[in-house]
This record gives structure tokens, C-alpha cells and sequence, in this order.
């Protein structure tokens, strides 16, 4: 289990993540939803060990992240920032095969071939990652960690996804989180910062909501997405439609002028 | 598939390799034969045939002399030089993540240069410094000088993991024009047994090897050289920023020092041989680049054997354009890499994709 106890983090005195005690189970997909400023960048640096908290501690199975050296949590965990640049010209394929620096072979498995075929990179394998689109340089990224921890282990791993389908159109979008929902059979528990609440609604089995440094709700994603939560969440007017326990969730908000057809209470504050 | 793909870029990058290591060797062996005083080719191959105990041919006594106490050291060590410019400003344009960086522009070079001076003026006022480190003395205070500028550079440049290049270029101008002056200043006061020349620190000279300092390259250049062509999978990581690089795993702060102390050496040692050759880090990495990939285990590599390959054809130039005259070796470079700069700069957004 990945968990966060009592974590704080201030910059200029200022509390950005103010104790957040989070937990991310094997098998799981948790989803962090927050508005712009909560401090879900941070708390996301904080879980991958970019950062260290003054108070409180983050554990990967157990051990403490200030124990662990670059190479073990790099075994652990594999992280997707929300924006990676190159400055020289790697190709596709080059940059893929950088998430297998760790492993001293000295010819790589068919790791890399699965992942890129999986992700729809295989045939840009070629090209300058420089000349890629923004969708597909984000798939290439995302290709480049799913290799990390692409090969099933026996010990409990963690994908950490700083919003990973942003550039992506919604079939790609859809796409992509199916094989990143595929992961959880491999005994790995993943954690992604979405903007879109319909994918998180729909793929995700937990949820967190962060306001201005806090956890405002946390738990299975049925419970914590309801119009209600995600309202006091965003302070905007959100709808959440759904026909029953298992079917789909249906997240919608309008501009502020339209009124909704569909009856809500609503009330600005 | 893949074990196929990655074995035939392996495979390519071998052939690079090994077509620019017998490049620097035929242009070595070349650059042997020709000079004010001229050796056929055939001769100076039997010397040094003669030197492994191999006897073959027929040769003076005075073009064993001038082969084996003038040129062949001069050769070696403007290889060595050569080799250690272009692998450091590789290493360092990978580190820094920019393409622009060059030991010259960023002031290791004019740190060594200062450092060697100072060592040259004063150094007599401290004898246990020689009596502790003999004629390792001068290369090592010149490493001094050029890790303390390159550590100034980082710190001033770089914030949250990132560099800012106009800070960069901004922080590597400024010690450089301080260096520079302090070199003046120091020059200005010493006398003129103690010192050649300022023309040597600024423009650079291949002219005063031997066999001794061709040794301490041997042993300063070429061994830290190595230690960077190690970290080549570190440096791909870093390609991607610092903090892509501790995701995959890679000890980043460990990588950063590695890089910077040994570049430090490598050029300082080289500094203090041969005064400051400026551009040869700069060009050497992106030629190879261009042409064969950004790949840091064929550009590392790569660099020490172009870097080696044009410090060294640069010295053929520098001492047979105005025969028998010599002209400084920094005036070749420059004028070779200073258009090539001015193409960088103007490139540069293309370059950095």
C-alpha cells in the first residue's frame, strides 16, 4: 500500500498540502480531483518522492520514501509529469526505451514492442519525438512509464499520472485509460490527476477531492462524486446523473447564464 | 523485432565509432609527417615500428629526434585536449540540457586559465603546494579554477531543476570577463620569466609539449573521459529533466557532480597545458548530433574522438598555414567555430525540439 500520513508542505509559510492522509491500495484506481490551486501537483510530488514533507510521512509498502534510494522507489513507482520536454533530437522509440534505464540488459525484452503497440506509438517509433503532435508526444510518455513497471512482479507497485490524457482527443482518451485500468490486474494501484470528471467518474474506483491544500472527501468514487461534493469542490453548479449502482455516471455543467432543464438545489453561495 | 532494431542501431553506432577512431589514428600518423621539418610518411611509420621494437626501413637520427621528442607529443596531447573539449561540452550541453553550453562560453575554461596563472605568479611564495603534488601542481589548481566557475555557473543558472539559459550564457560571460581581467592583472605583475605570454591563455598553444605533460593528460584527460562515457544512460535520462530522470531511478545529484567535477578536470588539466581552445566542445557534439543521433553512448564516445580529430587537425593547420612560423591554435578554432555559433543561435529553436 502506498500511503500518505499527516503530510504538510508550505512554500513561503504558506500551506499547500495541509495534513493530507491519503492511501492507495494495489488493484485501485484513485482518482485526485481538486480546482486549480488545491495543491494536487504538489501532493502528487510529494506521493512520488520529487518532493519531501516536513511533517508527516509517505510509505511505499510499508518503508518510509526518505529510506528509499532513487534505484528501489524507482521500482516501486512509475510517475508521468504533466509536461515532459526533450532538448535533443531522440527519436520515439529512443525515448520509450529510456523508461528501461534501470535494467543493466544489455538488449531490452519485448517490453518496449508490447507497450508501444498498446499505446498506439509503435509505428511513430521513428520519428523525432520533436516533430510529434502534443496527443502523441503524450502517448509516447506514457509509454516510456508504462515500461517501467510493464513487467509483472511479485511485490505491490504504484503508476502515479499527473493528468496523462490532456492532450488527447476522447478516443485516445478512452483508450488510454482502458490499458491503464488493465494495470490493476498486474497487482499495481494507480493514482491520476484528471480534469475530466466524466473519465474519472467512469474509471476510476476511488476518489479525492482537494480544496485549497485539504482533503474536502475522500473514498469509493459512487459515494464521493455526487452533485453535492463536487459542487462544494469547484463552486460551479455540476450535475450527476446515473440510472443505478452500476450503471454509467454522467457528469455534466452548463455556463453560468444557461439554466439546466434538469431540476437541482443548487444554490450559489 | 525489437532486440533486432536495437541491435542494428548498436551495430551503427559501432561503425561510427570505429570509422572515427581510424580517422583520428590516419590523421595522427599524417600529421606526424608534416611540418617545417618534413618526414616522409614511410619514416615516421618505421620509427615508431622501431619504438615497439619492430625494424623496418631506413630514417635519420634527426627525424627520430624531431618525430619522437617534438611531434609525437605535440600530436598525443593536442588529441588528448581535443578529445577532453569535445566530451566535456557534450557531457555538459547533456547535463545542462541545452546545446548552447560550451566549457569556453561558460567559464571553466578562463576558471582553469586563471587558476593556472595565478599558480604560475605565485606559486614560488608556496613550495610545499609543488612539494605536495610535484608536476601535478599546475593541471590540478587549474581543475580548481575551473570547478569553481562551472559550480558558480550552475548555482546561479539553475532554480526548481530547471536552467535558465539567458542566465546560463549571462553567468558563463561574466566570470569569463573576470577571469580574463584577473589573468591581465596577474600577467601585469609577473615577470616575464614566470609567464610566456597572455596570447598563450587566450588563444591557446599546442607548441610546448612533452612527454611529461602528454603523461599527466594521459592520466587526468583520458581517465576522467572515461568515467563520463560511463554515465551515457544517466545522461539520455536526463535528457528528459531531472525529475523524469529520479522517476526512472537515476541519482540525479550524483550524475550532476560526476559530470561537472570530471568536465572540470578534464578541461582544466587540459587548460593548463594548452591554454583555452575555445568552440571545440561546442561543435564537436552537435556534429555528431546531426549526424548520427542524440544517443549520449555514441555522442560521448563520439565527441572525444571528433574533439580529438579536429584539435588535432587544427594544429596541423596552425603550424604549416605560415611556415615556419606557428600561428596560436585558438585562432583556427575560432574562426572555424564562431559561424558555426552564429548558425547555432539562429537555429537554435530548431535544434531544441
Amino acid at each position: 500500500m502506498l500511503e500518505a500520513k499527516n503530510i504538510h508542505f508550505c512554500i513561503n509559510n504558506k500551506p499547500i498540502v495541509d495534513q493530507v492522509s491519503i492511501h492507495l491500495k494495489p488493484g485501485e484506481m484513485t482518482v485526485l480531483l481538486g480546482p486549480n490551486g488545491a495543491g494536487k501537483s504538489t501532493l502528487f510530488r510529494l506521493l512520488s518522492g520529487e518532493l519531501l514533507c516536513k511533517q508527516g510521512m509517505v510509505r511505499y509498502n510499508g518503508i518510509s520514501i526518505s529510506g528509499l534510494k532513487p534505484k528501489e522507489l524507482a521500482h516501486l513507482r512509475a510517475v508521468m509529469p504533466q509536461h515532459s520536454t526533450m532538448t535533443f533530437p531522440f527519436q520515439a522509440i529512443e525515448v520509450v526505451m529510456l523508461g528501461l534505464v534501470l535494467s543493466k540488459k544489455k538488449y531490452p525484452s519485448n517490453t518496449v514492442e508490447e507497450v508501444m503497440k498498446a499505446t498506439h506509438t509503435w509505428e511513430l517509433k521513428n520519428q523525432l519525438y520533436g516533430n510529434l503532435s502534443g496527443g502523441e508526444k503524450q502517448r509516447v510518455q506514457l509509454a516510456r512509464v508504462l515500461c517501467q513497471i510493464w513487467d509483472i512482479k511479485s511485490f505491490p507497485r504504484y503508476l502515479l499520472l499527473d493528468e496523462p490524457t490532456s492532450s488527447m482527443d476522447i478516443a485516445q482518451q478512452h483508450h488510454i485509460l482502458e490499458i491503464i485500468g488493465q494495470l490493476k490486474h498486474r497487482n499495481i494501484g494507480i493514482l491520476a490527476i484528471l480534469h475530466d470528471l466524466n473519465l474519472a467518474a467512469n474509471y476510476a474506483d476511488n476518489a479525492v477531492l482537494l480544496k485549497n491544500g485539504t482533503v474536502i472527501k475522500q473514498g469509493p468514487i459512487r459515494k464521493v462524486m455526487t452533485a453535492e461534493n463536487l459542487q462544494r469542490n469547484f463552486d460551479y453548479p455540476i450535475h450527476v446523473e446515473t440510472d443505478g449502482p452500476a450503471a454509467p455516471i454522467y457528469v455534466s455543467s452548463l455556463p453560468p447564464n444557461k439554466k439546466s432543464s434538469y431540476t437541482t438545489n443548487f444554490k450559489f453561495a | 523485432m525489437i532486440q533486432n532494431l536495437v541491435y542494428s542501431k548498436m551495430q551503427h553506432q559501432n561503425l561510427v565509432l570505429s570509422i572515427l577512431g581510424l580517422g583520428m589514428v590516419m590523421l595522427a600518423v599524417f600529421s606526424l609527417s608534416i611540418g617545417a621539418f618534413s618526414i616522409p610518411f614511410s619514416n615516421a611509420i618505421s620509427i615508431l615500428l622501431q619504438q615497439l621494437g619492430i625494424v623496418s626501413g631506413s630514417y635519420t637520427v634527426q627525424e627520430t629526434n624531431v618525430l619522437l621528442q617534438i611531434r609525437f607529443p605535440r600530436v598525443l596531447l593536442a588529441m588528448l585536449v581535443g578529445g577532453g573539449l569535445g566530451i566535456s561540452g557534450a557531457a555538459l550541453q547533456g547535463l545542462f540540457r541545452n546545446p548552447l553550453v560550451e566549457p569556453g562560453l561558460i567559464g571553466v575554461s578562463s576558471g582553469g586559465a586563471l587558476f593556472a596563472v595565478v599558480f604560475i605568479v605565485f606559486g614560488a611564495s608556496f613550495p610545499w603546494i609543488t612539494g605536495l603534488f610535484g608536476s601535478f601542481s599546475l593541471p590540478l589548481f587549474a581543475f580548481v579554477g575551473g570547478l569553481i566557475n562551472v559550480l558558480l555557473v550552475y548555482k546561479m543558472a539553475n532554480y526548481g531543476g530547471k536552467t535558465d539559459i539567458s542566465l546560463l550564457i549571462l553567468a558563463g560571460v561574466a566570470l569569463t570577463a573576470l577571469s580574463s581581467a584577473l589573468i591581465g592583472l596577474a600577467i601585469f605583475y609577473a615577470d616575464e620569466a614566470a609567464i610566456r605570454n597572455f596570447t598563450f591563455w587566450s588563444l591557446g598553444d599546442v607548441g610546448g609539449a612533452n612527454w611529461n605533460k602528454v603523461k599527466i593528460a594521459f592520466l587526468l584527460i583520458l581517465a576522467p573521459s572515461c568515467w563520463i562515457m560511463l554515465q551515457y544512460r544517466n545522461l539520455n535520462a536526463l535528457a528528459l529533466g531531472e525529475n523524469e530522470a529520479f522517476h526512472m531511478g537515476v541519482n540525479v545529484q550524483k550524475v550532476k557532480y560526476i559530470v561537472l567535477f570530471m568536465s572540470a578536470l578534464v578541461v582544466g588539466v587540459g587548460v593548463s597545458m594548452t591554454g583555452t581552445i575555445g568552440f571545440v566542445g561546442l561543435i564537436v557534439p552537435h556534429l555528431i548530433r546531426l549526424s548520427f543521433g542524440a544517443d549520449h553512448r555514441l555522442v560521448l564516445s563520439g565527441a572525444f574522438l571528433l574533439g580529438a580529430c579536429l584539435l588535432t587537425g587544427a594544429d596541423l593547420l596552425a603550424r604549416t598555414l605560415v611556415m615556419p612560423a606557428e600561428m596560436p591554435i585558438g585562432i583556427i578554432t575560432a574562426i572555424i567555430g564562431s559561424p558555426f555559433f552564429i548558425w547555432l543561435i539562429i537555429n537554435v529553436k530548431k535544434i531544441r525540439t
